[in-house]
């Protein structure tokens, strides 16, 4: 009588198991890490219901020197596909926390790896590489993602990313992209119309970082504070600067979150010139909270400081 | 316009009664309004030429950008084809300019080898050190496994300061194994506390504070296999064990050709470490290790001894988010217990009324704090403390006849303090000078002040790996 009881109980658990282990795996959701928050955002437009998303750095950090947390790890151990941006953008942090994560999964080269610079024609490439030049980016300038044109690239390389990892989500990740393609473009039709005035602007920055959108929108870059890239800059660099801004009639200097608004409060003040705070991510300002707001926030306010330094062009 | 005015002389021909004229007018207005299709038809083509080379010139404009950044695209990786497959390397030079008023290392006991000099490669006085000139090579294997090794050269005073060089690191490391496991085999730097496996030149000073290079003996090296284990939980969790022929660079635990080894003349070590995040600028990380020899080989005298260190370690880190780069706080420290037996020479164990060698262990440990003002200086104070193990002045009990230990002359146990101040100033990543005070108060030996210059460059694909992370 007992063992058949016992007999039955086990039955039962088993059975129990079984139910909940299909139910659990029913609902669990597709984990992906990305490094940067812009990425999370596309990847969980991408993904739509069917993935967790998480990002590694928030938006208000420097993304060059994001501090290696142990507490990275675990995650990065259960991730399923890891989003990066490529061209050495994460190169002082996420090469050491992938080889200790154990997850040869998303290992560089392997397809959990997405990285989404794949598609991007690098600016900035350097023809000679040596450290007396600063910390180069081997590969070309990593902020692709501040032009809306790179934003699709993004877009497409994720859903791909996704679709070969989880072939059979593949209708929905583009049915997703499509969707989120169509507001993209809509949006960048209408910001093509607002940044006209934008064109022929001059500016500076904290760090190089504002290529691709100065190009796609016509603005002209002069120089930046670093010296070279993130190295700070020496005293006879700035005057240099404020020279160099004087003679070209720069009045507008952007500062990036994460840089210290000394030195650019300073350098504005010596040209006339206005400061704007401008995030290079995702979350680098309370107000943005998505890539499609990065943009927007990125133009608006670059728009009403070049109207108060009095630089606009025609429209 | 042309028509109007033309209209308009026809009318006032005729009004002026000229109507005679009016048709040789008329022929002469027919061969004019010709010529003037032929001159526009001419215009217009050659405007459609015009227009038709601009196309072009814009044309070969883009195609020639467009070729420009493939170029460049090509040129950068040209120059990484050819040596894809070679190893990443980087070379570290690190050199210091210092003035000590004694001996750096020295044996601060009562016994028979009392303020001898030991872990001591350094005259004291004035002097110049090329500390190391390190190579570290690493790359991965195959599919499977890493592997990567540190080879340094150093100036040997003892050797007219020519540079000797040796094999700091040598090692494989699998990336492929499952259960978030992964082995490493070879020589290393055994995974035991903070600094003990860090590099001299990526330490946050000078010297390796005190306490670990009299308890482990400079750099936690072995020559073994290790297992590390991520666990598998929500926070951070990693346990390793490691066995290896001994452990530290200068511990007199060790191998000859000599003896044949037990098991137990082999060195296991353990460890144990975790980490939270309080939020998202504030952070803790623990660990716990412990190393033990039981029956290891003493290579600097003869016979063998058992080793047992213990260690608990804590890094506290404020460093906001937002511009934590430029303005962070770190607090950390180890300590360490060594409950082994006695170097016999050193001192010799503590005995009691009978004669007999007790055990009494012995504590050391440092912590410090740095404190980042900007990207490019960090100040910091750091205070380190330790016992000697072997302290005794040996007497003969004058009741038994036998040797008994008694409280050495201070009549303290025998100590070492150290108070450190240090200011660091990084140029760049790759480059860093560094200033350091040190004040020591050793014991019944003479106390030390000590004055360090270290200037440091990297040259090569520095990047720091999990276990070097600030």
């Amino acid at each position: 009588m007992t063992l058949v009881w016992r007999n039955r109980l086990w039955a039962l658990a088993f059975a129990l198991a079984l139910v909940s282990s299909g139910m659990a795996r029913a609902e669990e959701k597709i984990y992906v890490v990305t490094t940067l928050p812009d990425l999370a955002d596309i990847a969980a437009r991408i993904g739509g219901d069917l993935v967790t998303v998480e990002s590694l750095a928030k938006g208000i950090e420097d993304p060059h020197g994001v501090p290696i947390k142990p507490s990275f790890l675990p995650k990065l151990n259960r991730a399923q596909v890891v989003v990066v941006m490529g061209l050495e953008y994460e190169h002082s942090w996420i090469p050491a926390l992938l080889s200790e994560a154990r997850n040869s999964k998303i290992m560089k080269g392997n397809i959990g790896y997405i990285d989404v610079s794949l598609k991007v024609t690098p600016k900035e490439v350097p023809t000679d590489l040596s450290r007396a030049k600063g910390e180069l980016h081997p590969a070309g300038n990593p902020h692709f993602n501040l032009d809306p044109e790179g934003g699709r690239l993004i877009a497409q390389t994720i859903a791909e990313g996704l679709a070969l990892n989880f072939p059979q989500h593949r209708a929905t990740f583009e049915a997703n992209l499509k969707a989120f393609l169509a507001q993209l473009d809509a949006k960048i039709q209408e910001w093509k119309v607002m940044a006209r005035p934008l064109r022929g602007v001059k500016f500076v920055s904290y760090h190089q970082d504002f290529t691709y959108f100065a190009d796609r929108f016509g603005m002209e870059y002069v120089g930046t504070i670093e010296l070279k890239p993130g190295i700070e800059p020496t005293a006879a660099h700035l005057v240099e600067l404020v020279q160099n801004m004087k003679t070209e009639g720069v009045k507008v200097v952007i500062r990036e979150p994460h840089f210290s608004e000394k030195v650019p409060t300073q350098i504005a003040a010596q040209v006339g010139g206005q400061v704007v705070k401008l995030p290079i991510m995702v979350g680098g300002v309370p107000e943005v909270k998505t890539y499609l707001d990065l943009i927007e926030y990125n133009l608006r306010t670059l728009l009403k400081a070049a109207q108060a330094a009095g630089v606009t062009g025609k429209v | 316009m042309h028509a109007r005015s033309r209209a308009l002389a026809l009318l006032i021909v005729f009004a002026f009664g000229l109507g005679p004229l009016a048709p040789a007018v008329f022929a002469e207005e027919k061969a004019s309004e010709l010529e003037n299709l032929k001159k526009q038809m001419l215009q217009m083509e050659e405007q459609f030429r015009q227009l038709q080379r601009q196309i072009e010139k814009l044309e070969t404009k883009k195609i020639q950008e467009v070729e420009a950044k493939a170029n460049a695209a090509l040129e950068a990786s040209k120059k990484t084809f050819v040596s894809q497959f070679n190893p990443a390397i980087s070379l570290g030079i690190d050199t210091i300019g210092s003035y000590k008023s004694n001996a750096q290392g020295f044996n601060p006991g009562n016994g028979p080898q009392a303020g001898a000099r030991i872990n001591n490669a350094r005259p004291a006085g004035a002097d110049f050190n090329l500390r190391s000139a390190e190579l570290f090579i690493s790359a991965d294997v195959d599919p499977f496994a890493r592997a990567y090794a540190t080879i340094n050269a150093s100036a040997d005073a003892a050797n007219n300061d020519e540079a000797t060089l040796s094999v700091e690191e040598a090692a494989i490391v699998t990336t492929r194994l499952p259960y978030n496991l992964t082995i490493r085999g070879g020589r290393f730097f055994a995974d035991f506390g903070t600094l003990v496996h860090r590099h001299d030149h990526d330490l946050p000073f000078v010297d390796r504070p005190p306490s670990l290079d009299v308890l482990v003996g400079g750099e936690g090296q072995t020559n073994g296999v290790e297992v590390s284990w991520l666990a598998p939980t929500p926070f951070f969790l990693r346990a390793s064990a490691t066995v290896g022929n001994k452990f530290g660079s200068d511990f007199r635990d060790g191998v000859s050709n000599l003896n044949s080894r037990p098991i137990k003349g082999l060195t296991y070590l353990g460890r144990l470490q975790t980490y939270f995040d309080i939020n998202d600028d504030n952070n803790v990380e623990l660990g716990g290790s412990i190393a033990e020899a039981p029956s290891a080989e003493d290579v600097m005298h003869t016979g063998r001894f058992e080793r047992r260190l213990v260690g608990m370690d804590f890094k506290y880190r404020w460093y906001p988010l937002g511009y934590g780069v430029r303005q962070s706080l770190t607090v950390a420290g180890e300590l360490l217990h060594d409950v082994g037996d006695a170097d016999p020479l050193n001192g010799g164990p503590r005995r009691d009324v009978l004669g007999n060698p007790v055990r009494q262990g012995a504590w050391g440990g440092y912590v410090y704090a740095e404190y980042r003002l900007s990207k490019q200086w960090r100040p910091g104070v750091r205070f380190d403390y330790f016992q000697l193990q072997s302290e005794p002045l040996l007497v003969t009990n004058p009741f038994t006849g036998l040797p008994a230990s008694t409280l050495n002359a201070t009549g303290h146990r025998t100590d070492n303090r150290t108070w450190t101040a240090y200011l660091t100033w990084f140029p760049s990543e790759f480059q860093r000078l560094r200033l350091q005070y040190n004040r020591s108060d050793r014991g019944n030996a003479q106390d030390a002040n000590e004055f360090f210059l270290q200037w440091t460059a990297f040259l090569g694909s520095h990047s720091h790996g999990f276990s070097e992370r600030e």
